[in-house]
């Protein structure tokens, strides 16, 4: 498909799903992988312009087969969608779907949703001085988004793939064997979160990379929206606490809630915005265990480097040790 | 065959520089973020030609020490990882978990050292 042919029949889906007239304006395309492509785009609607997104996955075609798909299960480009309707519905800053795009729009599986201003890049969004006033909204905001997902009732999403703790830490141990790794700290890790695994937790819906770099920040005004509903699933609520504090997700920030907050203080906040009790020691389980999750995914990331993108895939390979060293740190009690 | 000159070191330190000090300069966006990861690569190449020979040394004589018999490290190495694996060695053992942590600091010290002093 050309692009003005990708334009026009975009327009049509706008006109007949939105409003018309319909007619595109300043279409760019702002991520591209092997599955999914991420375009933004103007649209007039009656006689205003409304500013969209739009998110096309390609059906799998080009996709090679993957002995570790199930490790991560990605829902499809609708149930993202439909997971991002239940959430606005409770009340989550989740993008607005305006449209799910069917086989008779010729676009393939996708959606369009409102677009949103703000920043997304960690290291600004921690370090920058003008965003001092949204750091010092995030943590609160942080758990009532949190406690507002984690309400979101379950049976409207039963396609979300559940898996448990000792279900995901068996899960990464089969990374480590297909990659052949042996290596101590990776063992140790992994171990050490297959005997610490939370037993009969509640489960709920889980965003499952809740963390500083999947949010849009406004200066004034702090999380405006939360990003990258795709690996969704049904799980512990408590994994999302944790997964935010990992060290990797602080970009160098201060504070062990996302680079900006206290662990306190969210837990306070998701409990006050009605979230339930809040077990610091799973929370601390979840941490520990994500930082063996990002290791094994640097693994994964260096071993495809060279046939995918070259040297920054590569370098990736080499950020192994960092999350190990804030495991171990973890759980020898010295973090912050 | 005498031993090539400029050494290693000095040559990578010379391509390092120019990297840095002239192309840099003249890059924006998807450029100047792939130069700059590939610097940070030069670095770590370098960093590990001057530091891994005597760490291996080291590491190998923890892990002699741990697992009782000496050996090539890679073995030894894989034979820890193992034991923890089947709860040979317990997580909570000290030597082991003091070992690890040597060991991540040392694969620091080349891959990242900032990350220390986090």
């Amino acid at each position: 498909m050309s692009d003005t042919d990708f334009a026009s029949r975009l327009g049509e889906v706008v006109a007949r799903r939105i409003g018309a007239p319909g007619t595109i304006y300043g279409l760019q395309r702002l991520t591209g992988g092997a599955n999914k492509t991420t375009w933004s785009f103007d649209a007039e609607i009656g006689n205003r312009r409304e500013e969209f997104i739009v998110q096309l996955s390609s059906a799998g075609a080009t996709d090679q087969p993957n002995p570790l798909a199930d490790i991560s299960p990605h829902i499809t480009g609708d149930q993202d969608a439909l997971v991002m309707i239940a959430a606005v519905r409770a009340g989550v800053p989740a993008p607005r779907v305006r449209a799910i795009l069917e086989p008779s729009d010729g676009l393939g599986p996708g959606y369009v949703t409102e677009r949103v201003a703000g920043e997304t890049l960690g290291p600004k969004i921690v370090r920058e001085e003008k965003y001092a006033r949204a750091r010092s909204m995030m943590t609160a905001q942080c758990g009532a988004i949190l406690a507002a997902i984690h309400r979101i009732d379950l049976a409207e999403l039963p396609f979300l793939p559940y898996q448990d703790a000792a279900q995901l830490v068996a899960a990464q141990y089969r990374v480590a064997d297909y990659y052949g790794l042996r290596h101590p700290a990776v063992e140790l890790g992994l171990k050490w979160s297959a005997e610490n695994a939370p037993k009969n937790p509640r489960r709920t819906v889980v965003h499952g990379d809740f963390r500083t770099g999947n949010f849009i920040v406004g200066e004034s005004d702090g999380i405006r929206l939360l990003l990258d509903w795709e690996i969704a699933q049904s799980g512990d609520p408590m994994q999302d606490l944790g997964w935010v504090c990992v060290k990797t997700w602080r970009f160098g920030g201060r504070g062990p809630v996302g680079g900006f907050g206290k662990r306190e203080d969210l837990f306070a906040a998701y409990e006050k915005a009605g979230g339930a009790r809040v077990d610091p020691r799973a929370v601390r389980f979840w941490e520990a265990f994500g930082c063996v999750k990002w290791a094994i995914g640097c693994l994964r990331m260096g071993m495809r480097g060279i046939e995918e993108t070259g040297i920054e895939r590569c370098a990736i390979g080499r950020r192994i040790e960092e999350p190990l060293w804030d495991f171990l740190t973890l759980i020898d009690g010295r973090d912050e | 065959m005498p031993r090539s000159m400029p050494d290693a070191p000095t040559l990578l330190g010379a391509a390092v520089k120019y990297l840095e000090e002239e192309l840099m300069p003249t890059l924006t966006g998807y450029h100047r973020f792939k130069t700059r990861v590939t610097i940070n690569a030069l670095g770590v190449i370098r960093r590990e030609a001057e530091l891994r020979a005597a760490q291996a040394v080291a590491e190998a004589l923890r892990l002699a020490a741990i697992l009782g018999h000496g050996g090539e490290l890679e073995a030894l190495s894989a034979e820890l990882a193992q034991r923890i694996r089947d709860g040979v060695i317990s997580v909570d053992d000290p030597a082991m978990r003091a070992h690890v942590r040597q060991s991540l600091a040392d694969a620091l010290t080349i891959n990242n050292p900032k990350w220390l002093e986090r």
